[in-house]
């Protein structure tokens, strides 16, 4: 198709945004080494992670846009027969554990990122444990409130909270398992470096930290 | 599964994988996606033979059918049937086949991949599909309570392997492009892929939402979709209609939009061949490239219009009607690409070119009843009798298929090596192209008729369930059309004999294709042999040079310019690359 001036040049753009043209990888290197090593499509370049993690956010927020929009929708249609929710208090310590296990990764990267492997190792196990105390918590959480006489089936609130407790605390199950991932595989023979690993879960780490505040926002303020 | 030895001898330094890596785990992009198109074949088969279920039932209600007297002819099972229909039709033919079948063999082949960017993760989806589609069929032979509980799961392992595909393919399309294939220089069957595959990583979600919700609904017993929620609002009149609101919106919120992750490849598949068969570059590239974004974003507006009698706000009917026709105008820019494309061309009618050719016919035809339904004060008289199911079978069933079998006969020769045979091909379109009009048009009238008469009757709202359920439907030209409609549905699906006959033949004894690029088309698909090998491209590395429909080139033994073909001075000027570089870098 011939191109004018101006179409050359976004065209110019674009490949060196997309095609082949090698955008920096997200966890660094020079240009002209990666051009190279990406000329092989078999060895997996490290940004097609980035890439697909930052997609499946983008579906994991619409899943849960669905459920908080049914929420806010019955929340507002049954206004006058709405049960309050009374959160446990236990889901505000869970909360602090969160938010801390995304600063001590954020730490942990840094530490990588000064090649300090293992204070890297440290704090990054430091992540894991708080995520996996998190998700003990919230187990905790729906034993207080089963305790307290509310069931998935009490009401439409104890059902919503159910609900996004129980579905975040599986996307979380799987953040852990991506940890663990990070803490434990040889990057040695890996097809991905330990940088871009670390980086990828952390993205989604901190998505799962930043879905779980909206996620109580919503069951707070709705309540 | 049946599975195609698609690496043929290339690759020597591969050792040869043992039986299960040959067949179950097998995750080369090119095995999956001729699955999938299994799998839609066997679906489309089961689906046809429902739909001719329930076409002779509805005009003979009393006929008793071998091995399925069994099944009662109660409207639950009646019900049943339609839904197994749809669900295998939307599900397992038009999500499936366009998208995850020929998208899986053919958009690595067409940026310059060797193989999609997860294909561990591609085969998990494949067997999710394949599971869901057992539990959908399963879900008709179990008791009407778990039935529902088996399908609502099927449906929500569906949505999981398709948001897993759609996943692979953005990634794929957006990291794994050869050197030169830029954005620009896609085909528009990539940029179809692709876009589906957006579209679909964001409404997928929401029926997994919508499906975790009912299967809670069922099986914890929560209260997502409690018939009270609505009651203490509304009055009583009104409670009926709005009961289930929050899943009608969920659901149409995906399903509009579904019915464009079925037609988006189709679209890119017709612009393809129209192009490819005129010998001529797509008209307007770059309009019907933006037309399809605009037709995957406005798929996200227009929920509503299957909802302007479920009691909604008097004045959102308006702004979805609206918003719903505004999609006529990436459709007529889509049509006027096409038409442009045709324009004083060379036309080579072959069978491929003439499903592209019945899918614009259709397209078209099944558009125009869509601006009715479009239009809120319209689709009253239209929304729920037989106008709306000619409508969508139209525009949206038939219109895909053909551009399915369209597919099917431009890349056989590239996937098999052999040619499906023209003649039968053709007999089969012109038997298949008649039928569908003659049973999908009287369906619009049948719809009109049945609601003139409700209305005379002051039966407004009564949706109209045929001669079998009792309504007093008795006068000759409603019986009558519906006869024709059941003939023709008859015909056209022994017509359908014809290109299975054509297929097998084809495959045990058809005519061999030597040449990788039969059609002459420009593609990166078409410069490497038939069927590619495990790798694609063997040891070549594919560098893309130009566009992806420089067709009517001057001056060479050939019409075309394929493109990988390096243009005579050499080019890219680097120079000029490496300025514009710096002088970005300065900003």
């Amino acid at each position: 198709m011939p191109g004018t001036t101006i179409v050359e040049d976004i065209e110019l753009i674009i490949e060196d945004i997309g095609g082949g043209g090698g955008k920096l990888p997200p966890a660094g290197g020079d240009d002209g080494g990666d051009s190279d090593k990406r000329r092989g499509p078999q060895r997996p370049s490290s940004r097609r992670y980035a890439t697909a993690i930052v997609i499946a956010i983008v579906s994991i927020v619409m899943f849960f846009m669905a459920m908080a929009s049914a929420y806010i929708y019955l929340r507002a249609a049954n206004s006058n027969r709405w049960v309050p929710l009374h959160l446990p208090w236990i889901i505000w310590v869970n909360t602090a554990l969160l938010l801390l296990s995304s600063g001590a990764m954020e730490f942990a990267r840094r530490r990588l990122a000064r090649a300090d492997v293992a204070q890297f190792r440290k704090l990054w196990a430091v992540a894991t444990t708080l995520g996996v105390l998190f998700l003990t918590g919230q187990l905790l959480a729906w034993r207080q409130f089963v305790l307290a006489g509310f069931y998935v089936s009490s009401n439409q609130a104890s059902s919503f909270f159910y609900i996004f407790t129980g579905l975040h605390g599986l996307h979380l199950f799987g953040g852990i398992c991506a940890l663990l991932y990070v803490s434990f595989r040889k990057f040695e023979k890996a097809k991905v470096s330990r940088a871009v690993a670390a980086e990828v879960a952390s993205y989604y780490w901190h998505f799962m930290d930043g879905l779980w505040i909206f996620l109580l926002a919503l069951l707070y303020l709705g309540k | 599964m049946v599975t195609y030895p698609s690496g043929g001898s290339a690759a020597p330094e591969t050792p040869t994988p043992g039986f299960l890596a040959r067949t179950i785990f097998n995750s080369g992009h090119k095995v999956i996606g001729l699955r999938y198109l299994w799998l839609a074949l066997g679906s489309v088969l089961l689906g046809m033979f429902l739909s001719l279920l329930m076409r002779i039932h509805l005009v003979w209600p009393t006929a008793q059918i071998p091995f399925l007297s069994g099944f009662g002819g109660t409207p639950e099972r009646y019900a049943a049937v339609t839904m197994l229909h749809g669900s295998l039709m939307v599900f397992l033919v038009l999500t499936t086949a366009p998208q995850a079948g020929f998208g899986n063999y053919f958009l690595p082949l067409e940026i310059g991949a060797r193989e999609m960017a997860f294909p561990a993760l591609n085969l998990f989806s494949f067997w999710a599909t394949v599971a869901s589609l057992a539990g959908m069929t399963a879900a008709f032979f179990v008791p009407p309570d778990a039935g529902l509980t088996l399908w609502t799961t099927s449906v929500a392992l569906f949505c999981l392997a398709a948001l897993l595909t759609a996943l692979n393919f953005t990634v794929t399309t957006l990291d794994l492009r050869a050197k030169g294939m830029t954005l620009p220089r896609m085909p528009l069957t990539v940029w179809a892929w692709f876009i589906n595959a957006i579209l679909s990583i964001l409404i997928f979600s929401i029926l997994l939402a919508a499906c975790v919700f009912l299967l809670s609904d069922r099986l914890l017993a929560s209260q997502f979709f409690s018939p009270l929620t609505f009651l203490s609002q509304q009055p009583a009149s009104l409670a009926q209609a709005t009961l289930l609101s929050l899943w009608q919106r969920l659901f149409w919120f995906f399903a509009q939009a579904e019915v464009y992750v079925a037609m988006l490849p189709c679209f890119g598949i017709v612009s393809h061949l129209l192009s490819t068969f005129s010998r001529k570059p797509v008209w307007a590239e770059r309009a019907a490239a933006l037309a399809l974004c605009a037709v995957g974003l406005c798929g996200f507006f227009v929920w509503g219009q299957h909802m302007f009698s479920s009691g909604l706000n008097p004045w959102s009917p308006l702004v979805f009607s609206l918003l719903a026709s505004s999609l006529g105008l990436p459709a007529c820019v889509l049509l006027l690409s096409w038409f442009g494309t045709l324009w004083n061309a060379r036309i080579q009618l072959n069978t491929a070119m003439f499903f592209a050719l019945g899918f614009v016919s259709l397209f078209l035809a099944g558009g125009v009843s869509g601006l009715s339904l479009a239009r809120n004060d319209l689709a009253a008289v239209a929304v729920s009798d037989d106008f709306v199911t000619g409508h969508f079978h139209l525009v949206m069933g038939v219109a895909a298929t053909f551009a399915i079998l369209g597919a099917l006969f431009f890349w056989f020769p590239k996937m098999f090596a052999r040619r499906l045979n023209e003649a039968l091909g053709k007999l089969h379109f012109w038997l298949t192209f008649a039928g569908v009009y003659c049973v999908f048009m009287p369906m619009h009238w049948l719809g009109l008729i049945a609601h003139a008469r409700a209305a005379r009757s002051g039966l407004a709202a009564v949706s109209v369930l045929g001669p079998s359920f009792g309504t007093p439907f008795d006068a000759s030209p409603y019986t009558s059309l519906r006869t024709l409609v059941t003939a023709a549905t008859i015909l056209t699906i022994a017509a359908q004999a014809l290109f299975v006959f054509n297929f097998v033949w084809t495959m045990w004894r058809g005519e061999k294709i030597k040449d990788p690029n039969p059609w002459r088309a420009t593609t990166l698909e078409w410069t490497v042999s038939s069927p590619p090998a495990i790798d694609n491209f063997g040891a070549t590395e594919p560098m893309v040079y130009r566009g992806a429909y420089e067709f009517s080139a001057q001056g060479g033994p050939e019409d075309f310019a394929a493109q990988n073909v390096a243009p005579a001075p050499p080019e890219p000027p680097l120079e000029t690359r490496q300025a514009a570089k710096a002088g970005r870098g300065e900003n």
